[in-house]
């Protein structure tokens, strides 16, 4: 920690699919987070590479990557704070690269899409009225509503690495997250949608989604709590006689 | 997610994964281990179909097996038992929502827990192994 640069070493992936190293030595008078010291490689030492990013400010959730080992943003995490002047920046696992450290999130939406994250009303939004709040019933889903989608907890989650077909912490999350909120009547269908296999029944609280997650989300717990919702529901189809 | 095919070697990439994923796949293995050795105790018990000679003499080579690599094989056995049902009781309690916020040091507690109460369980074996009582 005594010099003046940090090293940084990248996981490169080129557009014919090869896998390689680069070293690049960065100022470090010249950046604060592992996001700067990327630009700084980009826009000083080398052009070439690939990285997503927008906000810089850990709102909109582009700039995931692994930082020594661990899933983090990139925009959020102060290099000093590594406590190293080693920095190993690779692409987040469980997705596939597109190039260097851009991967592919579309399995992710796709499956974030299946747990119908949005309000459901059987009026069809045909209400004559706006559709008021108080702050209690806010604060039931406000945690759950702070996902950014940066797919972090994916990245760290054992059973995504291991089934790829599970739906994952944040697409459950979303669900309890519409699931509580008061305006929202569509819950059954959402519960009917994640009720599977891969649902959240495939959850072994390993709790390193809780632990990644840059915005306090924990999905750990709610997918905890949804998973009694599930189970309410299941019991209640059974009691009702209208098991699928 | 093609490139990332799950595997079951997977499991045991422990480098640069937390406790949690330790958890995971050390929960998964011992699962698979005690399902094997149940099919394999009811192997050695389908031996009595073939007569009490038949089954006694099974029981003793696997008392007394090359080596006593089943008495290994049964403590190994033990410790797996062990390790499966603290975490096993951690994920009940973390499925009621208690202690899953401290889930590491539920995880440790219950699994030291578990352990001292291994090796009381194993001095005992041993004592009844050495009097020819647990044969
Ligand atoms: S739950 Fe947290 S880690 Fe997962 S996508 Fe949302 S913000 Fe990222
Ligand atoms: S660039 Fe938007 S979260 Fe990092």
């Amino acid at each position: 920690m005594s010099g003046n640069e940090y090293e940084f070493t990248i996981k490169r992936k080129d557009d014919h699919g090869k896998v390689s190293y680069s070293d690049y030595s960065v100022p470090k008078d010249r950046i604060s987070t592992v996001f700067e010291g990327l630009l700084y490689i980009k826009e000083n030492l080398d052009q070439t590479l690939s990285m997503r990013y927008s906000c810089t400010m850990e709102i909109c959730g582009s700039c995931a990557v692994e930082v020594n080992g661990k899933p983090k943003m990139a925009c959020s995490t102060i290099a000093s704070s590594l406590k190293t002047d080693k920095i190993r920046v690779e692409p987040i696992r469980h997705f596939d690269v597109i190039k260097d450290l851009v991967v592919d999130l579309d399995s992710f939406f796709d499956k974030y899409r299946k747990g119908l994250p949005y309000i459901i009303r059987e009026d069809y939004g045909d209400y004559s009225s706006e559709l008021l709040q108080t702050p209690e019933q806010f604060q039931k889903y406000e945690q759950y509503s702070m996902c950014i989608k940066c797919g972090l907890c994916m990245a760290a989650c054992p059973i995504v690495g291991t089934d790829e077909d599970y739906l994952g912490p944040a697409s459950l999350t979303a669900v309890l997250r519409y699931n509580l909120d008061s305006r929202d009547e569509g819950g059954k269908y959402r519960l009917e949608a994640i009720g599977t296999e891969e649902g959240t029944s495939r959850c072994h609280y390993a709790g390193e989604c809780s632990e990644v997650c840059p915005k306090g989300v924990d999905p750990s717990s709610a997918i905890q709590k949804l998973r009694w919702q599930v189970f309410k529901h299941e019991i209640s189809g059974l009691i009702r006689g209208r098991r699928k | 997610m093609t490139e990332h095919k799950a595997s079951i070697i997977s499991w045991f990439r422990f480098d640069r994964k937390g406790l949690g994923f330790f958890a995971y796949s050390m929960h998964r293995f011992s699962g698979v281990v005690i399902v094997f050795y149940l099919y394999l105790h009811y192997a050695v018990l389908s031996n009595l179909l073939r007569g009490q000679a038949t089954f006694d003499a099974v029981v003793r080579a696997a008392a007394y097996g090359p080596y006593g690599i089943f008495i290994v094989m049964d403590v190994l056995l033990t410790v797996v038992i062990f390790y499966h049902g603290a975490n096993g009781v951690r994920l009940m309690l973390n499925e009621m929502g208690l202690g899953l916020a401290h889930h590491k040091a539920l995880f440790f507690v219950l699994e030291a827990g578990a352990m001292a109460l291994m090796l009381l369980f194993l001095y005992y074996a041993w004592q009844a192994v050495l009097s020819g009582s647990g044969l």
